[in-house]
C-alpha cells in the first residue's frame, strides 16, 4: 500500500527518480499480491499431495484388486465393496448386530424422531429463505436419525456394535472426557502456583510419545497377569477375571489409554488460549467482585470458546482414525469389541483386499465429514464465527 | 585354409578359452563390486545370522551384503508393493513360503530350480523331504531356499508330568487330561497356582495356526497331499462336519485350563508363559526349545520336553462329513492307531530372489542364500536361540553335540530333537494354506470366527457356518475351477 | 508503537484450601501420567525373565538393573539406531517450521482476506493437475509433466473458466483444508507411494518433509486463525493506516502477539511429525528410515522386545521433551501491547 509517506524524502523535489519508481512500483505490486502470497503457497502443496492420491483411493473403492499372471489387476466392481459393508457378508462386523427392537426402543426411537422434525421445522419457519437450508437440515436428520437408531438397537441387550457404533463410542466418550481434563489441568496451571511449570512440562508428556510406544505400554500396564497392577488385582481376588474378556472391559482400557495420551493435547491448546487472555478483562471483574466461579463462566470461558470449538473439531477428526491401541492392546478382540473403522479398515488392506480397505476408509470419510459439517454449522459458527 | 578363415577360427578360439582363461583370475572374488540388499523383518530373529555372516561371505566371494528390516508385521506388504510398482529396491527376501503364491503368480519370483539342481555344496537332498518338495516349491517349480524349519509341537514339563505321574499327551484327549490334572497346581514355586494349558489365542496374532495344530489331524490323514483345508475335487472347505466341530470344541476346552487373559496372549505371551514355568502345556514352533536354555529368558532350563502335535484315534471320513475309526486304510502312517499331522504353519523362513534384479545380482543373492543355507552355517545357526532357525535338515538333529554344546543337557536334546524328527519325518505333515487370497481365508475369515467363538460370541455351529460361508464367498468371487488349480499345483497333486 | 511486557500475575490469589485441592488434582494426573514413564525407565534395566515372571518395581530391591538392552541399541546397533535418529530429528524440525511458515501465513490470509476463487478455475486446476500425475504415473519426466499442465490450465482458464461464475469464499477453503486430515492415511499411502516412487524422491528425507508439511499444514491454519481472532483488528488497521505493508503487520504486529499460540502449535505439529509411523514406513527404506519404525520393529516373530523398546522410546522423548521445557516458557508468557490504550 503506498501513500506518500513512502516516498518521502526520496529524490527531486519533484518526484522519485525514475529507477525508484521502477522499485516503488514493483513493491507496491508485492503488496497488492500479498493476499494471495499469504495462502497460495499452503494451498498448492495440499493440492499437490491431496488431488492425484484421492482421486486415485476413490477408484480402488470401486475396484477388487487381484495378482494375476504378468502382474496385478483391478477389476471394476462398482458398489459391491460398499454393499457387502451395508448389507452383504461384512453387515454384522461393521454396523453390528442389531437387536429386535422392544417396546422401550420403539420409544427411544420416537422421541429422537420427534426432535428431529422439531429441528427441520423451527429451521423451516426461522425464515432463512433458502431450500438449501432446509434440504441441508433434512439430510442432517436423515442420517443423525440413522446413526442414533443403529446406535439404540445395537446397544441394547442382544445387539453388538460393530466398528462403525465402536469408533463412535471411542470419539464422544474420549473427546468429552479429556476436554474436561484439560480443562482443568489448564486452568490450575494457568494460575500463580508455585512449580506450575514443573507440572506443565509433566502434563505435555503423553502427547510426546509416539502412538505405537504409548500402544504397547499401556498393553503391559494394561496386563493383569504381569503387569504392575498384577498384584492389586490379585489382592482384590479377582485374579480368575480379565478385562480381556468382556468386549466393554476391553473398549474402557482403549479409552483409558486415549484418554492418557491425547489429553495434553487439549491442556497445551487450552493453556495457551488462558494464558493469552488480556488481563484487563480478569482484573476488572475482580474489581467488580465476582467470585472466582464467576469469573471462569463469565468472563474466561467466552474468552475460551473459539479456541474450544476449533479443538474440538480437531481432535475429533483425529480420534476418528483411531488405529494403534486397539491394534496393540487387542488386535481388535475379543471377537471383534474393541475394533475401530480404522483398523477395519488397516486389517483389510493388510490381506491384500484394498478395495474393501478403500470402501471403509471412505465410510469414515463419509461419516465425519458429515459429523464435521453438522459441527461446524450447528455449533462451530455459533461460537467462533461471531468474531 | 585361407588365411581369413583361419584368422577367423583363432579369434573364436580365443573367445571361447578367454573366459576359461580369465576364471582363475575372477573365482576368488566373483561378486566384486555387487551389492545385494536383502529385505527381512527387524532381528534379531532371523535378520542376525544374516547381517553376522554377511562380511565372511563378503571376503569369500566380493559381493556386498545389506540387510535392510522392516517391522514384522508389514513385511509382506513392503515386499508386495516393491515388486507390483516396479520399484525393485531389493534383490533378494528372506520370508514366509505361505506369502510365495503372491509373488510367484504374477511372476515377480525368480524360479531357482536349476540353479538348485546344479548346486552341490547346497546339499540340497539334506533338507527334509516336507520343506524340499512342498514348502519350497510351487507348482512343481523351485522358487526359495530353506533356512528354517517352522513346524508346530507342544511343549511340556517334564519334570511336573514326571511328578504327576503323567505321559506326554499322545491325543487330544490326553491333552486335556493333563491340562486338567495340572491346572492350578504350582507350578514354578512362587507360591501362586499356575495354568494347565497356555495358547497363544490373540485375535490377528497366531490363534488361527493354533486352532490348525488342533483341527488338521482329525482332516487328513492320507499324506501331506491329501491337504487339510478343502477338498481336493470340489473346494468345499472342509469346516463343516462333525470332525472340525470336535476339534473346535477341543480348542475351547483348553480354555477352561489356562490363564484368565489367555484370549490377549500372542506368542510373546505364550512362550514366555511357559519359559517362566507358569504353564504346564503349551503348542508352540521350535523356538521354546531354544528359548528354555537361555539364562537370560527361562527358569525352566532342562525341564522341558517336546513331542509331536498329538493326533486322533478317529478321523474325517470326506465321503460322508462323519468321524470315523482310524483303521490302516484311511490311517496309513498312523503311530499306535493314533493319526498325527504336523503342522508346518507358515512354512519356515526362506530365502527368494527377485526376478527384475539383474542377472550379476541375482547370481549374487542366490550364492548368499546358498551359503546361509549349508550345513556348514546352517547347522551352527540352529542351535543358537537368537537367531530364530529352527531345524530343518536331517544332519541337525543327527548331531547332538552341537545342542548340547549350545546348553541343553543330552537328555532334554535328545527328547527335543526326538520330536523334531519324528514331526520332519512323518509323511502326514500339513502344508499350510497357499491359494491366491490364502490371508483372506485365514487371517480374516478363520480368524474373525475363532476369535468370535472363543469370545462366546456364537456357539460352534454358528462359527462352523461362518467359516464355511466366508471361505465359499471368497472362493466364488476369485473362481472355484482357479482357486482348485491353485490348491492342487500347491500339494503337488497333478491330476 | 510501544510495547508494554508485562509477567502474567493471577487476577486472583487462592485461598489455602483451594492451593491444597489445586495440588491435590495436579498431583494425581502427574501421577497417572508419570507412572507408565517409570515403568517404562525401570523396564529397559531388565532382562526378560524380569518382565515375563511378573512384576518386578524398584531396581535394586526387586531385582538387579543390567544393561544389557542399553548396550544393545548403542553398542551393537550403533549405526542402526543412530541413522533413524538423525533423520527424525531432520524430518520432524524442518517438516514443523515449513508447516509452521506456510500454515500461519495461510491462517492470518483467511482471516483477514477476503477469497473468492472461482469454482470453475478450481476445478480446472484440478483437472490440469491430475492430467500432470496421471502422465507422470505414465513414466513421462516431471518437469515436462508439470509444465504442460501448468501450460493447460492457464489455456482453460481463459477460454472455459470465465463460464462458471459461482466461487467458494474463505469458509470453504478452511473446510477443505482440515478435511484433508479426515481420510485415514491407510487409504492414500499406496498412491502417495506410486506418486513419490515416479518423482525418484522414494527413501529420500524430502519426500518424508513435504508430506508431513502438507499432513500437518491444516492444523497449523486452524489453530493458528483461532489464535489471531484474539489479536483486535484495531491494531492492524492503525498500523496500515500508517503506512505498513501486510507482510510488516504481519511480521512485527501480529507473530510477536501470538508467540503462545505458536509455540504450542510448533509443539503440537513437531510431535506429530516425530511419531509419525505410517508414511515413514512406506516412504522410507534403509537411508531415511525413522525411529517410529524402529520401534514398532521391536514386535517381532517372538512377541514384544519391551527391554529394547523401552530405551527406544526413553531416547526418543528425551529431546522431544527437551523442547517442550524449552517452549513451555514462551507459551507462559503473556505479551501484551499497551499501544490499545492510547
Amino acid at each position: 500500500m503506498l501513500t506518500d509517506r513512502n516516498l518521502r524524502g526520496t529524490g527531486s523535489p519533484n518526484g522519485p527518480v525514475p529507477r525508484l519508481r521502477l522499485r516503488l512500483a514493483l513493491a507496491g505490486w508485492i503488496d497488492r499480491q500479498a493476499k494471495s502470497l499469504f495462502l497460495l503457497p499452503a494451498v498448492l502443496l495440499l493440492v499437490f499431495l491431496s488431488i492425484f492420491p484421492l482421486i486415485l483411493s476413490v477408484y480402488l473403492s470401486l475396484v477388487r484388486f487381484q495378482l494375476v499372471p504378468g502382474g496385478f489387476r483391478f477389476i471394476f466392481v462398482g458398489l459391491a465393496n460398499y454393499r457387502k459393508l451395508i448389507v452383504g457378508i461384512e453387515r454384522e462386523h461393521f454396523l453390528g448386530l442389531l437387536a429386535d427392537p422392544g417396546p422401550l426402543i420403539w420409544a427411544l426411537g420416537g422421541v429422537i424422531a420427534t426432535v428431529l422434525l422439531v429441528f427441520i421445522i423451527r429451521g423451516a419457519a426461522r425464515g432463512t429463505p433458502a431450500i438449501s437450508g432446509t434440504a441441508g437440515r433434512v439430510v442432517f436428520a436423515l442420517v443423525a436419525g440413522t446413526l442414533a437408531w443403529l446406535t439404540i438397537r445395537t446397544l441394547t441387550s442382544g445387539g453388538r456394535p460393530g466398528t462403525l457404533i465402536t469408533t463412535m463410542i471411542y470419539v464422544f466418550v474420549g473427546i468429552t472426557v479429556q476436554y474436561w481434563i484439560g480443562l482443568t489441568l489448564a486452568y490450575l496451571t494457568s494460575q500463580r502456583l508455585p512449580g506450575r511449570r514443573f507440572f506443565r512440562v509433566i502434563f505435555l508428556l503423553p502427547m510426546m510419545i509416539t502412538p505405537v510406544a504409548i500402544a504397547y505400554t499401556f498393553r503391559i500396564i494394561a496386563d493383569l497377569g504381569k503387569g504392575p497392577f498384577a498384584p492389586a488385582w490379585r489382592l482384590l481376588g479377582l485374579s480368575e477375571v480379565s478385562w480381556v474378556n468382556y468386549p466393554w472391559g476391553a473398549r474402557i482400557v482403549v479409552m483409558m489409554g486415549d484418554i492418557w495420551q491425547w489429553t495434553p493435547f487439549m491442556f497445551i491448546v487450552l493453556l495457551a488460549a488462558l494464558e493469552a487472555q488480556p488481563l484487563e478483562l480478569l482484573e476488572a471483574a475482580v474489581v467488580d467482585g465476582a467470585s472466582r466461579w464467576q469469573t471462569f463462566w463469565r468472563v474466561t470461558w467466552p474468552q475460551i470458546l473459539p479456541v474450544t470449538s476449533t479443538l474440538i473439531l480437531i481432535r475429533m477428526i483425529e480420534a476418528f482414525k483411531i488405529i494403534d491401541l486397539p491394534n496393540v492392546l487387542t488386535n481388535g478382540g475379543p471377537g471383534t469389541a474393541t475394533e475401530s473403522l480404522t483398523l477395519h479398515a488397516f486389517i483389510a488392506w493388510r490381506t491384500l483386499d484394498i478395495g474393501g480397505s478403500a470402501a471403509v476408509a471412505y465410510s469414515l470419510l463419509f461419516l465425519v465429514t458429515f459429523t464435521a459439517l453438522s459441527y461446524i454449522n450447528l455449533v462451530h459458527r455459533r461460537l467462533a464465527g461471531a468474531v | 585354409m585361407s588365411r581369413h578363415l583361419r584368422m577367423l577360427l583363432a579369434l573364436l578360439g580365443a573367445i571361447v578359452l578367454l573366459p576359461a582363461v580369465s576364471v582363475p583370475a575372477a573365482s576368488s572374488r566373483p561378486y566384486a563390486g555387487v551389492t545385494v540388499n536383502v529385505l527381512t523383518f527387524t532381528g534379531p530373529q532371523i535378520a542376525e545370522p544374516l547381517q553376522r555372516r554377511g562380511p565372511a561371505f563378503t571376503r569369500l566371494t566380493g559381493a556386498k551384503i545389506n540387510v535392510v528390516t522392516v517391522p514384522f508385521s508389514d513385511l509382506y506388504q513392503k515386499i508386495l508393493t516393491d515388486m507390483v510398482t516396479g520399484t525393485n529396491s531389493f534383490h533378494a527376501f528372506v520370508f514366509a513360503p505361505q506369502w510365495m503364491v503372491d509373488y510367484v503368480t504374477p511372476g515377480y519370483l525368480e524360479d531357482i530350480t536349476n540353479r538348485v539342481k546344479a548346486d552341490s555344496k547346497l546339499r540340497w537332498n539334506d533338507i527334509s523331504p516336507f520343506f524340499r518338495d512342498f514348502s519350497a516349491s510351487f507348482a512343481g517349480r523351485t522358487y526359495t531356499i530353506p533356512l528354517d524349519g517352522d513346524f508346530q509341537m507342544v511343549y511340556y514339563r517334564s519334570d511336573q508330568l514326571q511328578r504327576a505321574g503323567l505321559r506326554p499327551p499322545e491325543t487330544w484327549d490326553d491333552y486335556l487330561k493333563v491340562a486338567q490334572a495340572l491346572h492350578r497346581k504350582d507350578l514354578n514355586g512362587d507360591g501362586r497356582p499356575d495354568f494347565g494349558s497356555c495358547i497363544a489365542k490373540k485375535r490377528n496374532a497366531q490363534s488361527y495356526w493354533m486352532v490348525w495344530s488342533v483341527a488338521a489331524d482329525f482332516l487328513q490323514s492320507r499324506g501331506t497331499s491329501q491337504g487339510s483345508f478343502f477338498d481336493l475335487d470340489n473346494f468345499k472347505p472342509l469346516t463343516n462336519n462333525e470332525a472340525f466341530a470336535e476339534a473346535l470344541r477341543i480348542y475351547v476346552e483348553t480354555g477352561k485350563y489356562g490363564p484368565p487373559d489367555e484370549l490377549n496372549w500372542d506368542v510373546g505371551d505364550s512362550r514366555a508363559g511357559f519359559t517362566s514355568g507358569r504353564c504346564a502345556l503349551s503348542i508352540d514352533w521350535g523356538d521354546i526349545g531354544t528359548l528354555a536354555i537361555d539364562p537370560k529368558t527361562s527358569k525352566v532350563k532342562n525341564k522341558v520336553g517336546a513331542v509331536i502335535l498329538p493326533g486322533t484315534r478317529r478321523v474325517l471320513d470326506r465321503a460322508t462329513g462323519k468321524l470315523v475309526d482310524c483303521t490302516s486304510a484311511n490311517c496309513p502312517y498312523a503311530m499306535n492307531g493314533v493319526n498325527h499331522a504336523p503342522f508346518a504353519a507358515f512354512g519356515g523362513w526362506s530365502g527368494g530372489i527377485n526376478k527384475a534384479a539383474p542377472a550379476r545380482v541375482k547370481d549374487a543373492a542366490y550364492a548368499f542364500l546358498s551359503y546361509m543355507s549349508q550345513p556348514a552355517q546352517a547347522n551352527v545357526d540352529v542351535t543358537i536361540g537368537i537367531t530364530g532357525f529352527n531345524p530343518y535338515r536331517v544332519s541337525q538333529f543327527k548331531n547332538m553335540s552341537l545342542w548340547v554344546k549350545a546348553g541343553m543337557s543330552s537328555g532334554a536334546a535328545k527328547n527335543y530333537l526326538g520330536a523334531i524328527e519324528a514331526s520332519l519325518n512323518s509323511p502326514n505333515m500339513v502344508l499350510d494354506i497357499r491359494i491366491p487370497q490364502n490371508q483372506k481365508y485365514q487371517q480374516v475369515v478363520l480368524d474373525t470366527a475363532i476369535a468370535k467363538l472363543l469370545a462366546k460370541e456364537t456357539n460352534i455351529q454358528q462359527a462352523m457356518k461362518e467359516i464355511t460361508d466366508g471361505w465359499e464367498a471368497i472362493t466364488n468371487e476369485l473362481g472355484r475351477d482357479k482357486q482348485l488349480q491353485a490348491y492342487r499345483s500347491t500339494l503337488g497333486v497333478k491330476r | 508503537m510501544l510495547q508494554y511486557v508485562r509477567r502474567r500475575k493471577s487476577a486472583q490469589a487462592l485461598t489455602p484450601a483451594g492451593m491444597l485441592a489445586s495440588y491435590l488434582i495436579l498431583a494425581g494426573w502427574a501421577f497417572i501420567v508419570l507412572f507408565p514413564l517409570f515403568w517404562i525407565l525401570t523396564t529397559s534395566f531388565k532382562l526378560p525373565v524380569h518382565v515375563y515372571d511378573g512384576p518386578v518395581y524398584l531396581p535394586y530391591v526387586d531385582f538387579t538393573p543390567v544393561s544389557d538392552a542399553w548396550r544393545y541399541i548403542f553398542v551393537d546397533l550403533r549405526n542402526d539406531t543412530l541413522r533413524p535418529y538423525i533423520n527424525t530429528v531432520i524430518v520432524a524440525l524442518s517438516s514443523s517450521v515449513l508447516a509452521l511458515a506456510l500454515g500461519t501465513a495461510a491462517g492470518y490470509g483467511l482471516l483477514r482476506f477476503h477469497y473468492a476463487p472461482r469454482l470453475g478455475v478450481i476445478g480446472l486446476f484440478a483437472g490440469a493437475l491430475l492430467l500432470a500425475g496421471l502422465a507422470i504415473n505414465m513414466q513421462v519426466p516431471w518437469q515436462i509433466a508439470l509444465v504442460s499442465g501448468l501450460a493447460v490450465f492457464l489455456l482453460a482458464r481463459q477460454t472455459v473458466g470465465r463460464r462458471f461464475t459461482s466461487s467458494v469464499g474463505n469458509e470453504d477453503i478452511s473446510f477443505w483444508m482440515i478435511s484433508q486430515r479426515i481420510l485415514p492415511p491407510v487409504a492414500v499411502v499406496i498412491p502417495i507411494y506410486v506418486m513419490f516412487q515416479r518423482l525418484g524422491l522414494l527413501d529420500t528425507r524430502l519426500a518424508i518433509i513435504i508430506t508431513y508439511t502438507a499432513v500437518n499444514l491444516p492444523i497449523v491454519v486452524w489453530l493458528m486463525r483461532d489464535y489471531f481472532r484474539n489479536i483486535s483488528v484495531e491494531l492492524e488497521e492503525s498500523a496500515a493506516i500508517d503506512g505498513a505493508s501486510p507482510y510488516r503487520i504481519f511480521w512485527s504486529i501480529i507473530l510477536p502477539l501470538s508467540t503462545p499460540g505458536l509455540a504450542a502449535t510448533f509443539l503440537l505439529v513437531l510431535v506429530f511429525s516425530w511419531n509419525e509411523y505410517l508414511f515413514a514406513l512406506f516412504l522410507t527404506s534403509a537411508n531415511a528410515q525413522t525411529l517410529p519404525l524402529l520401534i514398532a520393529a521391536q514386535n517381532a516373530t517372538r512377541g514384544p522386545q519391551w527391554w529394547y523398546m523401552s530405551v527406544l522410546i526413553l531416547i526418543m522423548i528425551t529431546p522431544v521433551i527437551l523442547m517442550a521445557i524449552a517452549l513451555e516458557r514462551y507459551i507462559a508468557k503473556g505479551l501484551l501491547v499497551g499501544a490499545l490504550k492510547g
